[in-house]
C-alpha cells in the first residue's frame, strides 16, 4: 500500500489475518526481505469511525456473527521494516537500492527461509538502530520465532544474544531487557 | 468559515420561542387525535373520502384496515437476506467543459443466520451519450428532455430500482429476503403534466414498473419482501384521513364551501390537523410493532401503478417512527408484509435505529465533495489525453481553487 | 543449557587454547588481551605463560595482571543474577569481558621448532594480535630440553613441558635459594646440587648446617628419609664432619672428621662473629691487638689460658683495651668457643688441605655439622674459617695461572646456609662470603647462598645474586629484597605471593631465559632417583668415566680407595 527506503505497508487479504509481530516477510523480485513491527486493523473508509457494540451483543463474536458488513468494512495492515535484500544468490543485510512498489505480493517466509536469513545476524543492526516505537520487543519477537526455525534453538539465542550485545554494548539494561525476552 | 452561525442559532431561538406556549393547547389536540384515530372505522372513513367527491383540499391515505390496529413483528427467520440500494449522482455541470453526468449506484446484501456474510458493491455509471444525457421522444427525434436537475433524481431513483432488481436476481440463494430502497416509491414528480407523456413512460412503464414486475416474479418463486423506507416521514395521509371522521359539515369534506373562510385552527379537523403521521403513531405504537395497512390515493399511484399500487404502514423501530411502502402485491401477501415488518424492524435494530442494510447502501453509493473535484480533474485530464480543447467558466476556476 | 566450548577439566586451560585478542597496551606495561568469551579469567592465573601471534612475530610472555571490564559502566550496578545462564552467557565476552596483562619477553621463531636462538622481546605485538595460552612446545621451546648443559628442575604450574635450569650460566655467578621457614629450600637446593654435580661444570663444597645434603636428609612433609648426594654420587662425594659423637652413630662413617686448631683462628674470624655473638666492636678489634701482642697464632690460645680478673687488667692496660670491654670480651670467647670440643690445640690433620685435595680431584664436599649446626656462631665460625682458608688458595693459583704458571682449578660453588648472617651489611664487608660475591669469579668461586631472610642481606652483595629461586616469602621486606633490581617485578610478586608452601618455586636470572614458577620435580621416591641418575648428564659421566679406564658402577669398598687413593 505504501513503500519508503526503509519500510512499506500492506494490506492483508484477511481481517486479522497478519503474520505474527517480528515475523519475516518476502516481496517483490529479487526479494526484499523485512520484519513485521506494526499491526493495525481499521476501518477502509477514514471517514467512518467504528462504534463500540459490546451492548446489543452477548460476545465478540456475535457481533461480527450479526452484522457481517463489519468484516467488509475493516482492513488489517501491517507495517514493516526492510532488513536486507537478495543480491544473486546471496543475501546483504542492507537496504535496497529501491523499495518493493506498490501492489507487490507480499509473502510470509517460511522455517526453512528464516533459518536461511538469520543464518547472519546482521540485520540486527538495521533494527537496534530503528526508532520505531517498541522496536526492541519486535527485535526480542523475532528472535524467538527464528530460534524455533533453526535446529539448536538455544545455539542461536546465545548466537543472536551475542551479536545484540556488540551492537548495544553501551546499553546494558537496554540489551538485558531484550535478552530477558528471549530466553 | 462562511456561514455565520452565531446568527444563525439567534433566528433559531427566535424562531422556536413561540413553539413550547402552546403546548397544553397542543396535548389537548392530541388526546383528541389520539382517540380518533383509535376509533376510526376503515368503511366508514373510506365512504367518507369517497363522499368527498374529490373537494377535498388534502390527501388523505386509503384505509386497509381499521387505522387504530396495531401488529406485533414476527419470528425473524432463522437464515434470511437482506438487500438494499442507493445512489446518488453527479449532475450535469456546465462549467465542465465535456457535457456529461454520472450516477453511482451503490448496495449491499447481508446474510444473518449460520453463515453470515455481506456483500458491497458500487459501480459508477457514467453518462455521455445522448440516449443518456436525453430522454427523447420515439415519436418525434425533435423533442427530448435533458436529463438534469428534478428529472435526473427521477432517473436515479429508477435506475435505483432497476439495480435492486439486479441484485436480487443475481443472489443465488433461496433465503427469505427483503429488497429495501430508501425514499419513497412514489415518483410524485411525474404526476401531473409536469413532464410529456414520454417522459412518464420512460420512468413509469419501463422504468420502475417493470423492475417492480421483476421483483414480483421473483416473489413468485422465493419469499421476497419489497419495500422502500422513509426516516422521520413528514406525510400526514392518515391524520388527513381522521379529519374525515371529524368533519361534520354537509356535505362532507367540501372544505372550499365549509372552511374557506375560516382561519386554520377554527375548523373542526383542526384538532388533528397539527399532527404529522408520525406524531400520532409514535403514540400508539410498541417498540417493533407497526400500523395497520394504509393505501396511496395520490393520482400518480391511481393513475399509473396498477397492481404495484403503493401501501404503506409506519412501525416504531424504537429510536423513531419510520414510514414503509410496499407494493401491493407485498400489501395482499400477508406472509410478505409480516417478513416485511420484521425484517424491516430487525435491521433497524442492527443499525442503531435505521437499517444497517440501507446505511451500508448509502456508504457505497456516496459521491464526496473530493470526488467531485477528482471527476472534474478527471475529465478535464481525459479531454486534454485527446487533445481537446480544455475549458472552463471563471465561476468554476474561483471555486476550483479558493484564494485569498 | 547449552555447554559452551570450553574444556572438559574445569579451571585448567589447554595449551594452545585461543584465549582473546591485543586491544591496546605498551612494551613498559605489557599488552592488554581482550578474552574471548569462552576463555574464563578463572582459568588464568597470573604467571602463566602465553603467546602472541602478531603479524611478523610471534612473542612469548606472561600474564601479569587480569582484569574485569565492562562496555557500560552501569554494569556495575545492575549485576546480573547469574543464575539467569543465558543471559549471563550473552554478556560474558561481549558487554562483561576479562583482559589479561601480557607482558612480551621473548620472541619465538614464526616456525615452531627451529632452533634459532630466543631473541628478547622489544616491542609489541600489533592490534587485533591473536593471543593463545602456550602450548607444551612452545615452553619447551623456550626453556630448551634435559641435556649435558640443562638441568630440568620441574614443570611451569599448569603444564607438562619441563622447565630447565642452565648450569652453565648457573655456576658462573653466585645464586641464591629464598623462601621462609619450612617451604623446602633445603630440598631444593639438594636438587639444584644433584645438577651441578652432574654437570661436572663445578666442584661444591657444601657447610650443611642440619645435615641434610650429605647421606641422607629429612622429607618432613612425606615422614621419610631421602637420599643425599653421598648417597647418589659415593664415588664423587667426601663428607667430612665437626661432630664426633654423632658421627659414631652413623651406618656410614664421614670420611674426615674436622678439628680447628685454635691456631687457625684469625682476628678475621672474629670480626664476622661480632654481631652473632654480640660483641662490641670495640672488644671484637682488640682481637687485632691482641694477635699483636701474643703473636700471631697464637694470640687467642693465650687469650683465653688467661684467668682472673687481674691478668685481663694487665693485658687490657698493656694493649690500651677498655678493660670491661676486654674482660667482656673474655668470657665470651671462653663461653662459646673454648668449650667447642673440635677446637683443639692442634688438629690431627690439616683440614683445609684434605678439603682442597679433595676439591683438586674433581670431588666435591660436604661438612657435616652435627649438632653443632644449631650453634650458630660455631657454624659461621668454621664456615668462614675454612673458607678464607680455601678462598685464598684459589686466589693465589689463579694469578698463577694468568701469569702462565700452575694449573688451573675446577671453579668452586661454596654452598652456606643461613646467609643472612655472613652477608648483613655490618658484616659483609669483612666476611670471606662477602668477599666472594663481590668479587664475582674473579678467581673461580661463587656462593650458593640459602637463608629464609633475604632482606638481611646487603643489597649491594644481594645485586650480584644472579639467579634467585624463590619459594614463597611472606615478609614484604624479604621480598622487596629480592626483586630488587629485577623487571617486571610487580608481576612477579604477585607470582610469589601466589606460590604453595610447599614444592613451588618462582626461578629468575640469568639461568632461566624467563622468569618461571615451577613445580619442583619429585625426590625421595625411586622412580626419582632413577630419573635423576638416567639423565643426559650422568650418561656422559658415565661415558667419561669409559674413557678413563674406570669402572662405571663403583662398589662402596672402591669408593674409599677412589676418594683417597
Amino acid at each position: 500500500m505504501e513503500t519508503t527506503s526503509t519500510g512499506f505497508t500492506a494490506q492483508c487479504y484477511e481481517l486479522y489475518g497478519a503474520p505474527a509481530l517480528g515475523s519475516l516477510v518476502r516481496v517483490g523480485e529479487p526479494a526484499v526481505y523485512a520484519i513485521v513491527h506494526n499491526v493495525t486493523t481499521a476501518a477502509l473508509d477514514l471517514g467512518r469511525r467504528v462504534m463500540a457494540r459490546g451492548a446489543a451483543e452477548a460476545s465478540e463474536a456475535a457481533v461480527y456473527h450479526n452484522n457481517p458488513q463489519i468484516a467488509r468494512l475493516l482492513a488489517t495492515h501491517i507495517e514493516a521494516l526492510v532488513v536486507g535484500h537478495g543480491v544473486a544468490d546471496a543475501l546483504k543485510y542492507r537496504l535496497p537500492a529501491a523499495p518493493p512498489r506498490i501492489h507487490a505480493f507480499v509473502y510470509c517466509s517460511d522455517a526453512g527461509e528464516i533459518a536461511a536469513f538469520t543464518q547472519g545476524l546482521g540485520y540486527l543492526r538495521l533494527l537496534t538502530s530503528s526508532s520505531t516505537p517498541a522496536i526492541d520487543e519486535v527485535i526480542a519477537a523475532n528472535l524467538r520465532l527464528s530460534a524455533e526455525c533453526h535446529r539448536d534453538p538455544d545455539t542461536f539465542r546465545t548466537r543472536a544474544g551475542k551479536a545484540l550485545a556488540s551492537e548495544l554494548a553501551g546499553d546494558v539494561a537496554r540489551l538485558n531487557a531484550i535478552l530477558r525476552s528471549i530466553a | 468559515m462562511a456561514l455565520d452561525l452565531y446568527q444563525t442559532a439567534a433566528q433559531l431561538d427566535a424562531a422556536t420561542a413561540h413553539v413550547g406556549n402552546r403546548g397544553e393547547e397542543r396535548a389537548r389536540h392530541l388526546e383528541v387525535a389520539l382517540a380518533t384515530l383509535r376509533d376510526a372505522d376503515a368503511a366508514t372513513l373510506n365512504a367518507r373520502v369517497d363522499a368527498a367527491q374529490g373537494t377535498l383540499s388534502f390527501l388523505p391515505a386509503e384505509a386497509v384496515e381499521d387505522p387504530g390496529v396495531t401488529h406485533a413483528p414476527g419470528a425473524i427467520p432463522d437464515d434470511f437476506s437482506v438487500l438494499a440500494v442507493d445512489g446518488s449522482h453527479i449532475d450535469v455541470n456546465r462549467h465542465l467543459p465535456l457535457r456529461c453526468s454520472l450516477i453511482n449506484i451503490g448496495g449491499c446484501r447481508l446474510t444473518y443466520g449460520e453463515a453470515p456474510d455481506a456483500h458491497l458493491f458500487s459501480s459508477p455509471r457514467l453518462r455521455t451519450s445522448d440516449a443518456e444525457l436525453y430522454l427523447a421522444d420515439p415519436a418525434s427525434s425533435a423533442s427530448r428532455q435533458p436529463v438534469e436537475g428534478a428529472l435526473m433524481g427521477l432517473v436515479r431513483a429508477v435506475q435505483e430500482t432497476e439495480a435492486l432488481a439486479d441484485a436480487v436476481e443475481e443472489a443465488a440463494s433461496d433465503l427469505p429476503t427483503l429488497a429495501l430502497i430508501d425514499g419513497t416509491l412514489v415518483l410524485w414528480e411525474l404526476g401531473g403534466d409536469r413532464y410529456p407523456a414520454y417522459v412518464r413512460s420512460q420512468l413509469m412503464d419501463y422504468g420502475i414498473l417493470a423492475s417492480l414486475g421483476r421483483l414480483r416474479d421473483i416473489a413468485q418463486r422465493k419469499t421476497l419482501g419489497v419495500a422502500s423506507y422513509i426516516s422521520l416521514p413528514n406525510s400526514s395521509e392518515v391524520s388527513n384521513l381522521l379529519r374525515l371522521a371529524l368533519c361534520h359539515y354537509d356535505p362532507l369534506g367540501d372544505c372550499q364551501r365549509h372552511c374557506r373562510a375560516f382561519i386554520p385552527g377554527d375548523r373542526h379537523c383542526d384538532d388533528v390537523n397539527e399532527f404529522t403521521d408520525r406524531e400520532l403513531f409514535a403514540r400508539i405504537l410498541k417498540p417493533g410493532e407497526r400500523s395497520s395497512l394504509f393505501a396511496s390515493r395520490s393520482s400518480v399511484v391511481r393513475d399509473s401503478y396498477g397492481q404495484h399500487r403503493v401501501h404503506f404502514f409506519y412501525v416504531n423501530v424504537e429510536e423513531e417512527i419510520g414510514r414503509v411502502e410496499v407494493p401491493a402485491w407485498v400489501a395482499d401477501s400477508p406472509a410478505l408484509l409480516e417478513l416485511t415488518h420484521t425484517l424491516v424492524v430487525d435491521n433497524a435494530r442492527r443499525g442503531g435505529g435505521y437499517p444497517v442494510a440501507l446505511q451500508e447502501a448509502h456508504e457505497q453509493a456516496v459521491v464526496t465533495g473530493a470526488d467531485r473535484e477528482a471527476f472534474a480533474a478527471m475529465v478535464e485530464r481525459a479531454l486534454e489525453g485527446q487533445r481537446l480543447p480544455v475549458y472552463t467558466s471563471q465561476k468554476q476556476r474561483s471555486k476550483r481553487q479558493r484564494w485569498v | 543449557m547449552t555447554s559452551n566450548s570450553r574444556n572438559t577439566t574445569p579451571g585448567i586451560l589447554m595449551g594452545g587454547t585461543p584465549l582473546g585478542t591485543v586491544v591496546a597496551g605498551s612494551l613498559s606495561e605489557g599488552v592488554e588481551v581482550k578474552l574471548n568469551g569462552d576463555a574464563s579469567v578463572e582459568d588464568i592465573p597470573v604467571g602463566s605463560y602465553v603467546v602472541i601471534q602478531g603479524e611478523t612475530k610471534r612473542f612469548f610472555g606472561m600474564v601479569s595482571e587480569v582484569k574485569l571490564a565492562a562496555t557500560d559502566a552501569r554494569l556495575r550496578t545492575m549485576p546480573t543474577d547469574l543464575s539467569d545462564l543465558f543471559v549471563a552467557e550473552v554478556l560474558s565476552g561481549t558487554a562483561a569481558y576479562g583482559t589479561i596483562t601480557v607482558r612480551p619477553r621473548l620472541l619465538l621463531p614464526m616456525v615452531a621448532g627451529s632452533d634459532a636462538e630466543l631473541a628478547p622481546a622489544r616491542t609489541v605485538p600489533a592490534h587485533f594480535a591473536r593471543a593463545s595460552k602456550a602450548s607444551d612446545a612452545d615452553v619447551a621451546q623456550v626453556f630448551g630440553v634435559e641435556d649435558d648443559r640443562h638441568f630440568a628442575v620441574g614443570t611451569p604450574l599448569d603444564m607438562e613441558a619441563v622447565v630447565c635450569l642452565d648450569l652453565k650460566a648457573f655456576v658462573e655467578r653466585s645464586n641464591g635459594v629464598f623462601g621462609k621457614s619450612g617451604t623446602g629450600k633445603s630440598f631444593l637446593t639438594r636438587l639444584l646440587l644433584i645438577g651441578v654435580l652432574q654437570s661436572r661444570l663445578s666442584s661444591l663444597l657444601i657447610f650443611d648446617m642440619h645435615d641434610e645434603y650429605g647421606w641422607e636428609g629429612g622429607d618432613a612433609e612425606r615422614g621419610r628419609q631421602v637420599k643425599g648426594l653421598k648417597q647418589l654420587f659415593p664415588a664423587q662425594v667426601a663428607v667430612f664432619s665437626l661432630d664426633a659423637e654423632k658421627a659414631m652413630g652413623r651406618p656410614v662413617k664421614p670420611d674426615v672428621m674436622v678439628e680447628i686448631g685454635y691456631s687457625d683462628i684469625e682476628p678475621e674470624d672474629i670480626m664476622v662473629l661480632r654481631e652473632t655473638l654480640n660483641i662490641s666492636e670495640v672488644a671484637a678489634e682488640s682481637s687485632y691487638s691482641l694477635e699483636r701482642h701474643f703473636g700471631k697464632g697464637k694470640w687467642l690460645r693465650a687469650f683465653l689460658d688467661l684467668e682472673g680478673r687481674e691478668a685481663i687488667f694487665e693485658l687490657a692496660n698493656a694493649i690500651n683495651i677498655n678493660t670491661s670491654a676486654l674482660a667482656s670480651f673474655h668470657s665470651r670467647l671462653s663461653n662459646r668457643l673454648a668449650r667447642l670440643p673440635f677446637m683443639v690445640e692442634k688438629p690431627s690433620q690439616d683440614s683445609v688441605q684434605a678439603l682442597m685435595d679433595q676439591l683438586d680431584k674433581g670431588n666435591h664436599v660436604v661438612l657435616e655439622f652435627g649438632r653443632y649446626g644449631d650453634d650458630v656462631p660455631a657454624y659461621m665460625l668454621v664456615a668462614n674459617l675454612l673458607t678464607r682458608r680455601i678462598y685464598a688458595r684459589y686466589r693465589d693459583r689463579q694469578i698463577s695461572e694468568s701469569a702462565g704458571k700452575g694449573k688451573s682449578t675446577t671453579p668452586l660453588s661454596i654452598v652456606i646456609e643461613e646467609a643472612h648472617r655472613f652477608l648483613s651489611p655490618a658484616v659483609a664487608s669483612q666476611s670471606t662470603f662477602g668477599i666472594i660475591a663481590r668479587e664475582m669469579r674473579k678467581y673461580n668461586v661463587t656462593l650458593l647462598v640459602v637463608d629464609q631472610r633475604p632482606s638481611g642481606i646487603d643489597p649491594e652483595v644481594m645485586s650480584q645474586i644472579a639467579t634467585k629461586v624463590c619459594c614463597l616469602l611472606d615478609d614484604e621486606r624479604d621480598v622487596d629484597a629480592v626483586m630488587t633490581g629485577t623487571s617486571g617485578s610487580r608481576e612477579l610478586r604477585s607470582v610469589l605471593a601466589g606460590l604453595e608452601s610447599r614444592q613451588q618455586a618462582l626461578i629468575f636470572g640469568n639461568a632461566v631465559p624467563i622468569p618461571v614458577a615451577v613445580r619442583i620435580r619429585d625426590y625421595g621416591t625411586n622412580d626419582s632417583y632413577d630419573s635423576l641418575m638416567r639423565s643426559p648428564r650422568m650418561r656422559k659421566a658415565a661415558s667419561k668415566a669409559d674413557m678413563a679406564g674406570e669402572p662405571s658402577d663403583a662398589r662402596p669398598k672402591d669408593d674409599e680407595d677412589e676418594l683417597f687413593g
